[in-house]
Order: C-alpha cells, then sequence, then structure tokens
C-alpha cells in the first residue's frame, strides 16, 4: 500500500493531464491497426471498383484513365450472359437456402436425441464443412461422373439408369446445389443443434405431460422458440452462398454452357478471359449494392419477426 | 409407465440408428475420396467399385512427392500460418477494446465488420489485382498474408471480444493500478492469459486460409501458387487425363490436416463462422 500510494502521490501531479490525454488516445491504438487495414483492404477497393466501371481502362498504364460515364453500366445491363447468370444465381440461392435450412434443422432435431454415441456423431458432422471447396468440387466431380462414378453406381444399384449429372445443361445446377448441399448443411445442424441444446426445457416438458407428441412437440414447441437461431442460421448461410465460386469452379467452370455460371463466376471471366476490367467492375458494382440492399433487408425482417 | 419408457427408448434407438445413417452418408464421399486415393490406377475404374482392394501410396509418391506439388504445401502453410498470425495479434487488440473499453469507433467496427461479410470477394479480387500488378506485388507470399488478413480480422475481433468479455478484470485492473499502460497490461497480463481462446482462434484462421481459392487463384501466378489452386487446375485437366488417382491423393493431404485441427477447435468452429453476421441480426 505504501510502495503505491508514495509512487502516484509523487508522480501524479506532474503527469496528470499527460495522463489523461493518453486515458482517452490509448483505445485507438488498440483498434487502428484493425480499422486501417480493413479500410485499406474492404473499402479502398470497392471505390477503386466504381471508379474503374465509371472509366476507359488503359491497359498501357493499367489504371483507369478517362472518364466513360455509365457507358459500361449500359453494356452490362445489355448483356444476355449478365442476366443469364443473375438468372442461374437467384436459381441457385432459392434452391440451395431453403433445402439446406428444411434439413439441417430436421437433422439437428434428430441429432439433438441423446444416446452414449450422440456426441460422437455430433463432431463428425463437423467434417464435411471443413473439406476445402476445392476439394469438395474435385471430389463429388469423380463421384458424379457418367461412367465411373460412384453415386451412378449406386443408381444402377436400385435399377436407375446412368444419369449425366455434370453434363447435362438441366442437371447441372441441381448437381452443384447437391455439391453445395452436402458441404454446407452440416453447417446449418450444428448450429441450430446448438439452439436446441441451449432452449429451457420447461416449454417441452409441459408439452410432453400434456400428451403431445415427439412431433407436435417439434412444430409447436421447439420450432417457434428456434426462430432467432434459425433467422441467424439463414443470414449466415445467405452471406456464405452469395460468393459461391470455388465448388462451381472446379465442378463444372461454369458449364455447360452456362448452365451453372452464377455471377461470381461469370465476373471473373470477365475479368480475367476477356480482360475486359470495366464491365467486370460495373457487375462487381451492381453485384455489391444487390448484396448490400439484400442483407440488409434480410437485417430488417428478422428484427421485425423477432419483435 | 412401463410402456412410456419402452416407447421412450425405441424412440432413442430409432434416432441413433437414423443419425448414424446420416452421419455415415455425410461421410461417405470423403470415405470414398480416402479409399480412391490408395487404390492402384486399374482398381479405380473398375466397375463395380470395390471397397476391398490391395492398399497402395503410388499416387502419393509419385505425385504428392514431387517438388512441385512440395513446394505448394509450403507455400499454402506459409501463407495460412502467416496471415492468421497477424490477423490473430491486430484482431485480438480490437476485440478486447471493443469488450472492455469505452470508445466511440465500436459502431463503425461493427458495421466493418459485417460489410466484410456482405462483399463478394471477387469485387474486392478484380481491384486488388489491377493495384498490384503495376506495384510488381503479384506472385508474392507477403501479399497473400496481408489480403487474406481482410477476410480473417474481421471473425478474430468477433471471436477474441467473446473471450475478453469472459475474462476477469481483477488481474487487469492490478496491473493498471501498478502504473502499466493500456497497451503493457495487454500484450504482459491480458495476451498470455486468453492464451487458449487465441490459439483456438489462430487454427481457426488457419482453416479459412488454407480453404482459400479466389484471392491465391488471381494474385498468384508460379512462385506463391497455393496447393487449392494447383487442385483447381488438376480437376480441371481431369477431364483428358482420367487424374483420379493424384487429385484423390493431394485432396486427402489437403483435408486431413484441417479436418484434425477442426475436431480440435469443434467447440470454437460453429460460433467462430457465424461470428459477426448473428451480431448483425441481433444488434
Amino acid at each position: 500500500m505504501t510502495r503505491l500510494e508514495a509512487l502516484g502521490g509523487q508522480t501524479s501531479k506532474v503527469t496528470a493531464p499527460r495522463r489523461n490525454l493518453r486515458r482517452v488516445f490509448e483505445p485507438y491504438v488498440f483498434i487502428l491497426p484493425t480499422v486501417i487495414i480493413l479500410i485499406t483492404l474492404l473499402i479502398y477497393p470497392l471505390f477503386y471498383t466504381l471508379q474503374a466501371s465509371l472509366s476507359n481502362f488503359d491497359t498501357f498504364t493499367f489504371s483507369p484513365a478517362t472518364f466513360a460515364g455509365f457507358r459500361h453500366y449500359e453494356r452490362v445491363l445489355q448483356d444476355n450472359n449478365f442476366w443469364s447468370s443473375v438468372r442461374v444465381t437467384a436459381a441457385y440461392l432459392l434452391a440451395a437456402l431453403p433445402l439446406q435450412l428444411a434439413l439441417g434443422v430436421s437433422i439437428a432435431f434428430l441429432i439433438s436425441v441423446q444416446w452414449p454415441g450422440s456426441k460422437i456423431v455430433r463432431a463428425l458432422f463437423i467434417i464435411p464443412m471443413v473439406v476445402t471447396p476445392v476439394v469438395a468440387g474435385s471430389m463429388w466431380k469423380m463421384l458424379l461422373d457418367p461412367l465411373w462414378g460412384y453415386v451412378n453406381y449406386l443408381l444402377t444399384l436400385i435399377g436407375g439408369k446412368p444419369v449425366l449429372w455434370l453434363a447435362d445443361t438441366n442437371l447441372a445446377l441441381i448437381s452443384v446445389v447437391i455439391i453445395d448441399t452436402w458441404r454446407w448443411t452440416p453447417f446449418i445442424i450444428l448450429i441450430i443443434l446448438a439452439g436446441i441444446v441451449s432452449l429451457d426445457p420447461e416449454p417441452v416438458e409441459a408439452a410432453k405431460v400434456d400428451g403431445a407428441n415427439w412431433l407436435q412437440r417439434f412444430v409447436y414447441v421447439i420450432l417457434p422458440m428456434l426462430r432467432p437461431v434459425i433467422l441467424s442460421a439463414f443470414l449466415v448461410r445467405w452471406l456464405g452462398a452469395i460468393k459461391m465460386f470455388d465448388i462451381i469452379y472446379t465442378a463444372t467452370g461454369g458449364g455447360p454452357g452456362n448452365a451453372t455460371e452464377v455471377i461470381n463466376m461469370y465476373i471473373y471471366d470477365t475479368a480475367f478471359r476477356s480482360l475486359s476490367f470495366e464491365r467486370a467492375s460495373a457487375m462487381s458494382v451492381l453485384m455489391v449494392l444487390a448484396a448490400f440492399a439484400f442483407t440488409f433487408l434480410f437485417i430488417r425482417f428478422s428484427h421485425w419477426v423477432e419483435r | 409407465m412401463a410402456q412410456t419408457t419402452l416407447k421412450q427408448k425405441l424412440g432413442t434407438t430409432a434416432a441413433a440408428a437414423a443419425s448414424v445413417v446420416l452421419c455415415a452418408a455425410f461421410l461417405l464421399p470423403v470415405a470414398w475420396m480416402v479409399a480412391t486415393s490408395l487404390k492402384s490406377t486399374s482398381e479405380i475404374f473398375a466397375i463395380p467399385p470395390t471397397w476391398s482392394f490391395e492398399p497402395t501410396l503410388e499416387h502419393y509418391q509419385r505425385f504428392a512427392g514431387q517438388a512441385r506439388i512440395v513446394s505448394r504445401y509450403i507455400n499454402t502453410i506459409i501463407i495460412a500460418i502467416g496471415s492468421s498470425a497477424l490477423s490473430v495479434i491486430v484482431g485480438s487488440m480490437c476485440g478486447y477494446a471493443l469488450a472492455r473499453l469505452r470508445l466511440r469507433g465500436a459502431g463503425v467496427i461493427a458495421t466493418l465488420i459485417l460489410v466484410s461479410r456482405a462483399i463478394p470477394p471477387i469485387a474486392l479480387v478484380v481491384p486488388m489485382y489491377l493495384v498490384f500488378r503495376p506495384l510488381g506485388l503479384l506472385d508474392k507470399h507477403i501479399t497473400l498474408i496481408i489480403t487474406y488478413t481482410s477476410f480473417l480480422i474481421p471473425y478474430v475481433v468477433w471471436l477474441s471480444r467473446g473471450f475478453f468479455i469472459a475474462l476477469p478484470t481483477a488481474l487487469e485492473d492490478a496491473a493498471l493500478v501498478d502504473g502499466c499502460s493500456r497497451l503493457g497490461a495487454y500484450f504482459r497480463i491480458i495476451l498470455p492469459t486468453a492464451l487458449p481462446g487465441l490459439a483456438a482462434t489462430m487454427i481457426f484462421c488457419i482453416i479459412l486460409a488454407w480453404n482459400e481459392l479466389l484471392f491465391a487463384l488471381i494474385l498468384t501466378n508460379r512462385e506463391a501458387v497455393t496447393i487449392p489452386v494447383s487442385l483447381a487446375g488438376l480437376a480441371a485437366d481431369t477431364e483428358q487425363g482420367a487424374l483420379w488417382g493424384p487429385l484423390t491423393a493431394i485432396g486427402t493431404l489437403t483435408v486431413l490436416p484441417i479436418i484434425v485441427f477442426a475436431l480440435f477447435v469443434q467447440k470454437y468452429l460453429v460460433t467462430g463462422l457465424a461470428a459477426g453476421a448473428t451480431s448483425g441480426a441481433t444488434n
């Protein structure tokens, strides 16, 4: 006590203003590195993209040169391939997200039942969601191979005919959704499971006493209580799904034709195959605006539901 | 009474059986890949496919042992560890400030984190390519290490914020009274206490960085190429060459360490992946 007090008593008069200053600025020392890095790597590139989308790109100096107005946007909006990629993206999202959510919630409910091996099963469900997307894509490309693929082999075992999973224009997107669902459903399962485990057990017990069977308990008691968890699982999955690239890049490369060319693939092709950085930038701007708008809507929606 | 317990037991057994079958179905593709990587080429393309075969390491020896592939593993390790370490150091400081210090910029950071999760990376990597190319920064390890922090730091901030909130304040209060600066107290007292959680966060980051394709695909071409990029190339070539042996062998070597890591940090994995987004839904 004496030592501390003596020290404090001696120095406080001299350094009090300085120490106050330090107290005000010190928190910012902690956050400054993060803020600088994120602004440099997230916000600056976005503005650069905006600039590039409004300029004529000079491939000699490799920088946006003269102002071009909205010409690149006009070209993008008249581009059939762009709209086709928008449709493919929408179809993928509309198929994959509800499917993964429904499967995830049901399987989570199933594996929430406690038995001696349930912990091991839960741990093993982690594996698909950490498999490198590129590995998932190439692995499924082999599994879905029309001639030697294991899936077609299983299909013929039960009397089916071999199917051109990835080469058929109508089936390719469905196959991509299957691969994506394989990789991401376990993630939904584990988020929902964590939600189920932390639920208040009382209403469930009360329903049990009242004679509700397991399906009634699930639909009328557990599901409504899980609403916030399901909403945030949806939001997380949405944020992942709008970045869809790796699996399609390896499994189909966007083909056959452009049957699985989601918008991210098309921007990539426009920039690095057609070398049209301005159009790629214009599409990026539109994509980011759409992503932000929908994300904002979903967050608003979940607030509204919570209320 | 006896009837309900019997019914309950039957229900539990049915649920257990169903969850085992489902889990096996989800793991089958990975098991198939590992098995295929251990087959000889003629057995890979045998009809019907078999699960009982003489295991061979020929694909591992022939292709995974190639100097080119090994250098790509080393690249991936350098980049994954480098970017994760940088992200954990920088991001945990921010997470600490959010958890403990009263500051004005908290809203800005929460927004930056949500923005980082909602931007499709293609919108970042095209301008990065355009800026880095004239500066001669393409195809360098350091470029990937730094650009990867753009998606790693947000996770670190959110995860570490959770750890710091849970940490007792007594220790740092003592250090501050003793005349330590906040920064000094942070590095000498707080960081060591939070080490287990930060180690898990680091492993989580390594998993994400290890799996990354798009940045590496665009920002490298020879020297700093990572495993996902060369695997994607191999997968594209497989149409002509039927390179299933090397593809499954390298695939197995790529996911095996990640799976081991993931089982280590399973507790943090799901909360980690949901980080930031759930904040957006609740704030």
